[in-house]
């Protein structure tokens, strides 16, 4: 008994968590699937012998819409700029943070991990107000260095990097708790082997820290990356994805179609656009993270 | 038994304890509808005012109402669920704009073998637009609940300082005065077009003539509509709206010394007004509408009371429905939430017709006409608020793109 | 950084009246204490606070089974085993939304719907958590279980008593993680429950905001008064964060 147990431990192990999944996730996502290729709306969902397959229709449409190919430009405008952003600050945070454990520090992680928890309402009614082109906070203050003012929400270009400061801040908490959690990790011996051989300190960060974050860089990558390829609550609050369509995302796309014009066929079609992007961009991100482990094999 | 087997089994009994638990704690209940039971979906922020409301309904019949409350943002997506797996509750209170959604859909039940032994259902006792929001293919899914319609907000103090003692009547006298208004300083404007409020070309165009949908075909690039879009316009480029969202609620440009002294809005502002902008009592009212080249029709919603397709206590539910539509219980409904009364007799109460505020919303909701029932309504507004952008933001040509606009609405609604 | 929080806090011992007033005031000219008063008597408060707590309980069910999936990934070799862990990976790429309907109809087959359990088994695993633990667990040496291999100890007491000790501060990170989407849980209670009774504090809160107009300081004090829980735990759990052991260090 002990010895099958044993050798089917990683089965077991693995198996309550991924019937869950397949029951919530997997099989919605083949239904999704199979809709995306229907007709279904509202009359649909209530008397099923009214729902058509029709092909390809749907992807067909969704190619020829402009919203829709906005939408993806401006995900892909979100994942550039965004990802590398949330990396950096989270990991420049979290180092900064590792120092000490004294009270000052503690404040520290709370004030940086403050965002993340702060309700969602809140935050869309601060940040308005920083925003406002005429009564905000921050166009007050660039009166003073005779700046401004800047339409922050209201040109189609600013409106996308005010949103993605807004996300920013919203998302370095989790990731900074990661990191330092990975911080962790890191041997104490490593770092005298390197004093010994007269390291300073640029050179322990850069050939140590650095590199033996790498498990929690590349998790804090992917998920990053996955998030702001599904950025849809800043716009929606903020924006509603204006102006001019310019910080419409492809989720909150999906959203619109779907649960506004109850066309779930079509909103369906856009999710599995979504999903083959997605999927493509991280199994890349696999691929580089196994080649890099090879070269250090 | 080693030490970690004991383990394993303490992890197990508690989790199946906590599971027992919290199975034991819901089966007990779900054997829930007896037949004398009527559950309610009631869409809003006020459920035991609701509950309160019909707790004499509960008394006199002996049926029980058992009132689930439903967040406004999230009504959409329950009632989804609710069509989708065909249970769900026996009445809803159902936004005005969803029902030609859901009863195309299927998902309502007729009222019209109820009317007889409920004689307050009766379409003629409620306002003439509002029951066109309860009819589908000429069946009747619901029974107005309360109206909601738009009426002129204005400052009688700063608009007696441009020389109107009496509200803009007419569309060119609201341009001028709004107009006359902006010019008292740089952040000053005069009337405010919601950027995100997509009735308001349609209620605009409306009083201009058009008809917005005629035998099937969109009106929206005939001159009618793009003359309301051009007047609207004129706002923006005279400065008298606007041109960037200011950020701030309608009420708090409205109060003080008031960016924004005139706009188009409905009743709950009353009670908005006085709560957070206290300091312009007295120096504010409402008025009809200013009369455009045809006519000054508001546009009409509100809620509609209905029964779901699939309950099995529909006639139980249609009594429920006929207490809901008296005239007493709608006035005291308003009382207690100021949602106004789509009973049309209940406006020559006391009640209604001593409040300066709400006369002007009792005389527009006799012409209000809601906006067109068709259920892809939703989405072609959406697409015309996007063209509003288009042309107030970067000047782009009225009737070219009201051409566009107008053969994308088209085919959404050619898209059945 | 913190002013949205500060603000969310000061707002609600605010009247709706000083919120909207331009300029803004950041410290309140008047406490009061009405809208907490308005949100316990609205609300089935009591009733709401039972549910959460329940929801949060198996929310850390599920972060264990998280856990010991993220460790067989990370930690054994078997067959399928990447092509099992990208499947899991995949449902983290599709948008809640879309597979909200499929998984109604499903619980709605199995007669779950309008229980807490219903309500709680939708979000109780997440790849998000079997990603993180299987990235942390990675990093463990394999001597430490090699050795207590060697020692005789069953798969299960090596998981239980060496790699959940070592993983404590992942733990911590997620532990905070689990509370808060316990504790916030909405669309799911919202969704499965056809009757109030089942409702967590934040469909309550959910409840409060008007069609057209909201209360902004009610919902300010609702907002101030579910962060409280979160803010002890995430007091309480950070430390261990700090807390790890050196175990790679016996290379």
């Amino acid at each position: 008994m002990k010895t099958f147990l044993n050798k089917n431990s990683p089965y077991l192990f693995i198996t309550p968590a991924l019937f869950l999944l397949l029951i919530f996730s997997i099989v919605p996502i083949i239904i999704s699937l199979i809709i995306s290729f229907t007709d279904i709306n509202i009359t649909g969902l209530a008397d099923w012998s009214k729902i058509h397959f029709i092909g390809l229709s749907n992807y067909v449409n969704l190619f020829n819409d402009p919203a829709f190919l906005q939408s993806i430009g401006n995900s892909i405008f979100y994942v550039v700029i965004g990802v590398p952003f949330v990396i950096a600050c989270s990991m420049g945070i979290a180092l900064l943070i590792n120092f000490g454990d004294s009270w000052i520090f503690r404040l520290f992680r709370l004030i940086f991990y403050a965002p993340s928890i702060t309700n969602v309402v809140a935050v869309a009614v601060v940040w308005n107000y920083l925003y406002n082109p005429q009564f905000g906070l921050l166009n007050y203050m660039l009166q003073f260095v005779h700046l401004g003012p800047v339409p922050w929400l209201q040109d189609p270009f600013i409106a996308k990097i005010s949103l993605i400061i807004l996300a920013l801040w919203r998302a370095i908490g989790v990731n900074m708790l990661i990191f330092l959690a990975a911080l962790q990790g890191i041997p104490k011996a490593y770092y005298e082997a390197a004093q010994i051989d007269g390291a300073n300190s640029w050179q322990r960060l850069t050939k140590i820290t650095i590199p033996m974050l790498r498990f929690a860089t590349f998790f804090v990558t992917v998920t990053t990356l996955i998030g702001w390829l599904q950025f849809f609550e800043e716009p929606l609050v903020m924006t509603s994805g204006g102006p001019l369509n310019s910080t419409n995302s492809i989720a909150l796309f999906i959203y619109q179609n779907g649960f506004q014009f109850s066309k779930f066929g079509y909103a369906a079609a856009g999710s599995m656009i979504l999903f083959v992007i997605i999927i493509v961009v991280t199994l890349i991100q696999f691929r580089g993270q196994r080649k890099q482990q090879d070269n250090q094999m | 038994m080693n030490k970690a087997g004991k383990r394993i089994a303490v992890i197990f009994v508690s989790l199946l304890l906590i599971l027992s638990f919290a199975l034991s704690g819901c089966s007990s209940s779900s054997t829930g509808t007896t037949k004398k039971t009527i559950t309610v979906w009631f869409f809003g922020d006020q459920p035991k005012p609701f509950q309160d409301l019909v707790a004499k309904f509960q008394k006199q019949s002996g049926i029980n109402v058992n009132v689930q409350a439903i967040p406004w943002a999230n009504a959409h997506d329950k009632l989804l669920t609710a069509v989708a797996s065909k249970s769900g509750p026996d009445v809803i209170t159902m936004g005005s704009s969803w029902m030609p959604e859901f009863a195309k859909a299927g998902a309502l039940a007729d009222l019209t073998p109820y009317l007889k032994d409920n004689p307050n259902l009766k379409p003629s006792n409620f306002f003439k637009g509002s029951v066109e929001t309860a009819q589908y293919n000429g069946k009747y899914y619901g029974a107005p609940w309360y109206i909601d319609t738009r009426v002129l907000f204005y400052r009688t103090d700063l608009l007696k300082k441009v020389g109107y003692t009496q509200p803009p009547k007419t569309w060119d006298e609201l341009l001028d005065a709004a107009t006359k208004l902006s010019k008292r300083g740089k952040g000053y404007y005069g009337f405010n077009i919601d950027p995100k409020e997509q009735s308001t070309a349609f209620m605009f165009a409306r009083q201009n003539g058009s008809n917005l949908i005629e035998n099937g075909k969109t009106q929206f690039n005939q001159p009618a509509f793009v003359d309301a879009v051009t007047y609207m316009d004129k706002f923006i480029k005279q400065g008298a709206t606007p041109k960037t969202d200011l950020g701030i609620d309608l009420t708090q440009s409205f109060g003080g010394k008031s960016f924004v002294p005139m706009f188009i809005s409905g009743s709950w502002n009353i009670q908005t007004i006085n709560t957070t902008v206290p300091d312009v009592k007295g120096k504010w009212a409402t008025a009809v509408l200013p009369k455009g080249k045809d006519n000054n029709k508001s546009i009409l919603g509100g809620a509609d009371l209905t029964i779901f397709k699939y309950s099995k206590n529909k006639a139980n539910s249609a009594k429920l429905l006929n207490y809901l539509s008296s005239e007493e219980t709608q006035l005291k409904w308003l009382k207690i939430s100021t949602d106004m009364p789509a009973v049309s007799s209940a406006w020559n109460s006391n009640q209604l017709k001593d409040n300066p505020f709400y006369k002007a919303f009792g005389e527009q909701a006799k012409t209000a006409e809601p906006l067109p029932l068709v259920p892809q309504f939703e989405e072609m507004a959406q697409g015309y608020l996007k063209s509003w952008e288009k042309i107030y933001r970067t000047g782009a040509n009225v009737q070219k793109t009201l051409d566009q606009y107008n053969s994308s609405a088209q085919q959404i609604l050619d898209n059945k | 950084m913190v002013l949205p929080f500060i603000w969310m806090l000061l707002s609600s011992v605010k009247t709706d009246m000083e919120i909207l007033q331009i300029p803004p005031s950041i410290w309140p000219k008047s406490f009061t204490l009405d809208n907490f008063i308005t949100l316990f008597t609205q609300m089935d408060f009591l009733v709401y606070l039972k549910n959460t707590i329940i929801i949060v309980l198996f929310s850390f069910v599920g972060m264990f089974l998280n856990a010991i999936a993220g460790y067989g990934f990370a930690k054994y070799r078997f067959k399928g085993k990447n092509s099992l862990f990208y499947l899991v990976l995949a449902t983290m790429m599709i948008p809640g939304q879309v597979t909200m309907i499929p998984v109604y109809l499903l619980l709605n087959m199995a007669h779950l719907t309008n229980t807490l359990l219903g309500i709680a088994l939708p979000g109780m695993v997440g790849a998000f958590g079997i990603f993180l633990f299987r990235q942390f667990m990675s990093t463990i040496s394999d001597e430490i279980i090699e050795a207590a291999r060697l020692d005789g100890c069953s798969e299960f007491y090596i998981f239980w008593k060496i790699i959940l000790p070592i993983s404590r501060p992942v733990l911590a990170v997620q532990g905070i993680l689990t509370f808060i989407a316990g504790w916030n849980s909405f669309i799911w209670p919202l969704i499965i429950a056809n009757d109030q009774k089942y409702y967590t504090l934040s469909v309550g809160l959910a409840l409060l905001k008007g069609q057209h107009a909201s209360n902004y300081a009610l919902q300010m004090a609702g907002s101030a008064f579910m962060v409280i829980p979160i803010v002890i735990v995430f007091l309480a759990l950070q430390k261990y964060i700090l807390q790890g052991f050196n175990v790679s260090g016996m290379k």
